[in-house]
């Protein structure tokens, strides 16, 4: 039992955080979220230097790394800014079934553009609630390929994405059979409308996606037909962890300004950081995010060594999300009145930690999942 | 039976003023919280329908109504799931300290028109080294002859944009004891050396004109003073616990109206094949934040009785302004909780409604101050 980064490791990380702390410009940051922009820019320049993708194998443009080692760049993104580190970490939402399940000349096709930051890949995967069994959008077969028709909603980076994978029912005999495609866009019969301003991960736009007589070719097929499922829920336990080292990073983001601030911070003629209660709550933000942290990188280091820990990644988004709100809320308490204020940068990691916790599903979801492990009715 | 004696009056009333907001401001919020302030001829509406300052005695051109009908305009307000027309701030926190400390000749001048909504008001205590510490303030206002000379900085001021007259805290710097020193001045805007310098960009509050306030050489006649020289902070101690039961109305009426919308919407919106609301654990989760608002509005029906008696509520109004305000948030994160990704998007007032909540934990006083001023009054 070793709880040390390796020295490669630590060097990712130290890396991650200084060109994070170069390159992620606070106004242009603040220009981004209100504008709801995805920061293009800044994708390609982490992709140019190698900090994207780093899981995938080197054919594909990866570095051999594991989930771990994305995971410290993830968070030592979110950490600088949560709105970067979010929409960057997501900008290539679906990968883990590609790099799982998909053909050798899917990866190919879609990988190393990933990892280099040129392209943005999504997944279609909720429709109107989180139900994910049986979906209503379905495959049929026909001829030489499948027709798809369907509604997605929540695509992440819909408009932005160049390949979108899209989850589909094939049997309406097993809520379980369904099939995943991937799609190069535009595809004809694929109606792709924003769902608007949001409250938070602004620089992430989401879509409503309007699947109508979409014929795909065979080969668009990822995996076996109507065996998709399973590779969804290996997909989602990764997203997990990834939205556990978001959550890690806000939170360590938010510490660092709070302590930064308070200590700046002068009231009633002494440094705030001097005050009782502001070191308490210092003390509690400090120990959730250590606590989150652990959970989080234990349950990506056991992805890494083959023994995925169900418990653990079940874990992880929950903790991860509900210590960057928590974090962020007090840090905001702490910045008092200029952290309400736009310029005071703490509020846009207090609405992004929220939005993070109502993306792709609630902590209720994982909790009744974690519940099943824990009582062992599965 | 029933805390809060309502009478035939205040029922009519409330119900004049619903189809007024309903007419004249709902429609309009969307558009507000994208240009970022209301438009004066709103309050005008809101002054000449008689919504506005409605304490303000008959022969200042108010109606000297009691205090409940401040309540309900505040909760009305809120029922319009925006916060740019703060009318609340006007009438019951702002214009009373020209009603209480105003002398005969700045009430008859002012009053009029802040009922009328001519005239649109703000308070400017905070500033940009100085929020919780308000003997701290560098504001400073020297006499010279009849008139005052104003300099400083104020900030994060709600009206900002739109104040015709300004309550200002300012420091007399010849006045050792830092109590003492602070006044209280009307400056009209438009007067030399006032300078609205900046609206600010905030997490919420977006239809609500907050702004940066700067003062160079702003010249006032000594007779704009509120009450006695040197009784700024005694002033401010008084008034104070109004704003903060203000702050806990708005505090509980907006938990409230969150927690309907959301059980409405829980109630016809299904997931896995059942309404949301038939989920064991969101019903736990809906009626534990509805023991809570429940909670806050009997303790603050209470506190607003008691205030109307006129009964000094130090430490239960700083208790009710920390704890309603906190209640609040702790209802708008469980309500985005049950709206699951669509809480996210802003088409559904619940993520509005999140956003602006929180800053009642930080304004009229943090919620920190609020705990230290229940320590420092219970004797602790």
């Amino acid at each position: 039992m070793d709880f040390n980064l390796t020295k490669e490791q630590s060097d990712i990380q130290k890396a991650a955080q200084e060109f994070a702390r170069g390159e992620f410009d606070p106004d242009q940051i603040l220009e981004y979220d209100r504008n709801q922009e995805f920061p293009r820019a800044l994708l390609k320049k982490a992709g140019n230097l190698g900090f994207l993708g780093v899981h995938y194998p080197e054919a594909y443009g990866g570095q051999d790394l594991g989930l771990f080692d994305n995971g410290l760049i993830t968070e030592a993104f979110c950490r600088q800014d949560s709105g970067v580190g979010t929409s960057v970490a997501l900008s290539d939402f679906g990968s883990e079934i590609i790099l799982d399940y998909g053909t050798e000349d899917q990866k190919i096709r879609v990988l190393p553009s990933l990892a280099v930051g040129e392209n943005v890949l999504t997944t279609a995967l909720l429709e109107d609630g989180y139900s994910l069994a049986p979906l209503k959008t379905t495959a049929v077969t026909g001829g030489d390929g499948y027709r798809i028709d369907g509604h997605k909603a929540f695509v992440p980076l819909g408009e932005f994405a160049r390949h979108m994978i899209v989850l589909c029912q094939g049997s309406d005999h097993d809520p379980y059979a369904q099939s995943a495609f991937l799609l190069e866009m535009p595809t004809s019969g694929i109606g792709m409308t924003t769902m608007g301003q949001k409250m938070g991960m602004r620089m992430l736009p989401v879509s409503n996606v309007v699947l109508t007589d979409v014929q795909v070719p065979l080969e668009s097929l990822i995996g076996l037909e109507n065996r998709a499922h399973e590779a969804l829920r290996a997909f989602l336990d990764k997203a997990r962890i990834e939205a556990g080292a978001m959550g890690v990073g806000i939170a360590q983001g938010a510490l660092d300004r709070a302590l930064d601030y308070s200590k700046r911070r002068e009231q009633f003629g002494r440094a705030i950081v001097a005050f009782d209660a502001i070191r308490n709550k210092l003390a509690d933000m400090c120990m959730d995010v250590e606590m989150a942290r652990l959970i989080v990188y234990k349950a990506a280091w056991s992805v890494d060594r083959g023994k995925p820990d169900s418990r653990f990644i079940l874990m992880s988004k929950a903790v991860g999300v509900s210590t960057a709100i928590g974090t962020a809320n007090d840090a905001l308490q702490i910045h008092g009145g200029y952290g309400y204020m736009t310029e005071g940068q703490i509020e846009h990691f207090y609405r992004d930690a929220k939005a993070l916790g109502l993306f792709l599903e609630p902590g209720q979801r994982q909790k009744n999942l974690l519940a099943d492990e824990i009582i062992g009715r599965k | 039976m029933e805390i809060l004696k309502y009478a035939d009056e205040h029922r009519k009333f409330r119900k004049q003023l619903r189809t007024f907001l309903e007419k004249e401001v709902t429609p309009y919020v969307e558009e507000w919280e994208k240009t970022g302030v209301v438009p004066k001829a709103v309050w005008r509406r809101m002054g000449e329908a008689g919504f506005l300052c409605t304490d303000v005695p008959e022969e200042y051109g108010g109606m000297g109504r009691d205090f409940l009908y401040s309540v309900i305009v505040t909760e009305e307000l809120a029922n319009t799931y925006h916060t740019g027309l703060a009318a609340p701030l006007h009438s019951d926190i702002v214009v009373p300290y020209i009603t209480s400390f105003g002398s005969e000749e700045l009430k008859r001048k002012y009053l009029p028109g802040c009922v009328s909504g001519e005239i649109v008001t703000a308070i400017a205590m905070t500033e940009p080294n100085i929020g919780s510490d308000l003997a701290s303030m560098s504001t400073t206002a020297v006499e010279d002859g009849d008139h005052v000379i104003i300099n400083g900085e104020k900030t994060y001021i709600s009206n900002g944009i739109n104040c015709d007259l300004l309550v200002l805290a300012a420091k007399d710097p010849c006045v050792e004891d830092s109590y003492r020193a602070i006044d209280l001045y009307l400056v009209e805007a438009g007067t030399k050396g006032f300078e609205k310098s900046k609206r600010l960009s905030k997490m919420g509050w977006h239809s609500q004109d907050t702004a940066e306030l700067l003062f160079k050489d702003c010249t006032v006649p000594k007779t704009n003073r509120l009450g006695p020289k040197g009784g700024g902070f005694l002033m401010l101690m008084e008034k104070l616990q109004q704003e903060r039961l203000m702050c806990a109305v708005m505090a509980v009426v907006v938990a409230e109206k969150m927690l309907d919308t959301t059980i409405r919407f829980c109630q016809g919106q299904s997931d896995f094949g059942r309404p949301l609301s038939k989920f064991q654990h969101n019903q736990f989760r809906i009626v534990d934040m509805a023991t809570e608002v429940r909670l806050g509005r009997t303790f603050l029906d209470k506190l607003i009785a008691d205030h109307m008696e006129g009964k000094g509520i130090v430490v239960e109004a700083s208790m009710a302004k920390y704890w309603t305000t906190e209640m609040a948030s702790r209802v708008a994160d469980g309500c985005m909780d049950l709206y699951g990704s669509y809480g996210c998007l802003e088409e559904y007032p619940i993520a509005r409604a999140w956003r602006d909540v929180r800053v009642m934990s930080i304004f009229a006083g943090t919620n920190e101050i609020m705990r230290g001023i229940a320590a420092k009054f219970m004797g602790l």
